[in-house]
């Protein structure tokens, strides 16, 4: 990992050839409600839909395999960490009112207490600690911001959803601690490639878009 | 989208899911059909029984059928719900659990057609309205209310967009190699849906200040 600690909070200060471009300013970090945050919060809830909308696989014990998470890591690590969450909270208030939007054509309020419950919270959490972690590392390049989005995935897109998503199903459907974490081992590849192309697509989007800020709050 | 290049004529008669031809489902208020949405999916959740769900899924077809020539110039969104159901009957079958995949798939396609009524038949605008009255007891907790069916909608809105965005990268691929993009696109296609989503932000900006 090639960046400096620090860098991305005092880079903007300490660089003067980093004069901020028009573009740069416009997309500055506004308040949390301000319509201009509002468009991207929309725009990774719907992406969130998107991904939704592709069938889903149930596993025996009810927990559905599912390209969701990785819009989680996308919003997390593309929208910072409380864009992030709201992100994956307005998905979540659409789904409780009903629209069909999780794998499978699922929704309304029965889905919250159904065994992958604990994931839905976890989302939230999950975006939330991406884009914490990708904001210390914004001023990555190339093979460091590769390692530095993959490393923010997987905190924030396993760890911290899957830590909500085992205590859920060992709520709810009675099983140990230990024998709900066992469950859910069956997914780790499949989210660890997740991951991979989360900071395929961050990378990308950082050589397309320079403008895109990965420091926000 | 509102913020996206012009749409080329035709292409928006596809893509918008309301259908302008009127039919008895029109006439129910939106708010109605959406409690009954959010009823009937939440009921689906709980039902397990295969028989049970067969039963739902026979009752939505025949309401779906009998929206009429509406219901008739949809068909094609039926089969892409059948191939999602045939699919995890398969991934089932092949564990040796069919029975729960054939409960899965009865309960993806009625809570799918269902969403597709209230697609078809309801303004998405009228759909908005509902969640504004229903949001507003919180305004007093200080929740902006009107900003989170605003969220709401332009989510709706993003996610039809994905999928324009998605078909003209792949038409105009296809116009150069003679064949789909696939995978390829994945990268322009976030770079142009970022792009959407900034110059939306801006445009909500002017309008709405802050």
């Amino acid at each position: 990992m090639r960046w400096p600690r620090g860098w991305a909070d005092s880079s903007a200060a300490q660089n003067p050839t980093n004069t901020p471009s028009p573009n740069r300013v416009m997309t500055t970090t506004g308040s949390i409600t301000s319509s201009r945050s509002l468009s991207y919060i929309a725009l990774f809830a719907a992406l969130m839909a998107v991904f939704g909308l592709i069938p889903k696989v149930d596993l025996p014990f009810g927990v559905p395999i599912t390209l969701q998470s990785l819009g989680v890591m996308l919003a997390g690590c593309l929208l910072g960490s409380r864009r992030g969450f709201f992100a994956i909270a307005l998905f979540l208030l659409a789904v409780a009112l009903g629209l069909p939007l999780l794998p499978g054509g699922r929704g309304g309020l029965a889905v919250f207490v159904a065994p992958a419950g604990g994931f839905l919270f976890g989302w939230m959490f999950g975006a939330f600690a991406c884009g914490l972690l990708m904001r210390r590392m914004a001023g990555a390049t190339g093979k460091g911001l590769l390692a530095a989005a993959f490393f923010a995935s997987v905190v924030g897109g396993i760890v911290v959803v899957y830590a909500f998503g085992i205590v859920g199903l060992s709520l709810i459907a009675h099983m140990s601690l230990t024998q709900a974490a066992l469950a859910m081992l069956v997914f780790i590849p499949g989210d660890l490639i997740k991951c991979g192309i989360c900071a395929m697509l961050v990378q990308t989007v950082m050589r397309g878009m320079p403008s895109w800020r990965l420091d926000r709050d | 989208m509102c913020a996206s290049a012009p749409r080329p004529s035709g292409a928006s008669a596809v893509r918008s899911l309301y259908s302008s031809h009127p039919t008895w489902m029109h006439a129910l208020p939106a708010w109605v059909k959406l409690a009954v949405l959010s009823v009937c999916g939440t009921l689906l959740v709980l039902v397990e029984r295969p028989v049970h769900l067969s039963i739902a899924c026979i009752v939505v077809l025949l309401l779906f059928a009998s929206l009429g020539r509406t219901a008739w110039l949809r068909m094609r969104m039926l089969v892409g719900i059948a191939i999602g159901c045939a699919l995890i009957v398969g991934f089932h079958w092949f564990l040796g659990t069919t029975w729960l995949g054939v409960a899965s798939a009865l309960r993806l396609a009625s809570a799918a057609v269902l969403a597709l009524m209230l697609t078809l038949t309801t303004r998405f605008e009228d759909l908005l309205a509902v969640l504004e009255t229903v949001m507003r007891p919180l305004q007093r907790f200080g929740v902006p209310t009107e900003r989170i069916a605003l969220g709401i909608g332009l989510m709706l809105r993003f996610a039809e967009n994905f999928y324009v965005q998605w078909q003209r990268l792949d038409d105009a691929y296809r116009a150069r190699a003679g064949h789909g993009g696939g995978l390829r696109l994945l990268a322009p296609l976030t770079i142009r849906t970022l792009q959407t989503a900034e110059r939306v932000a801006d445009a909500l900006a002017a309008r709405l200040g802050r």
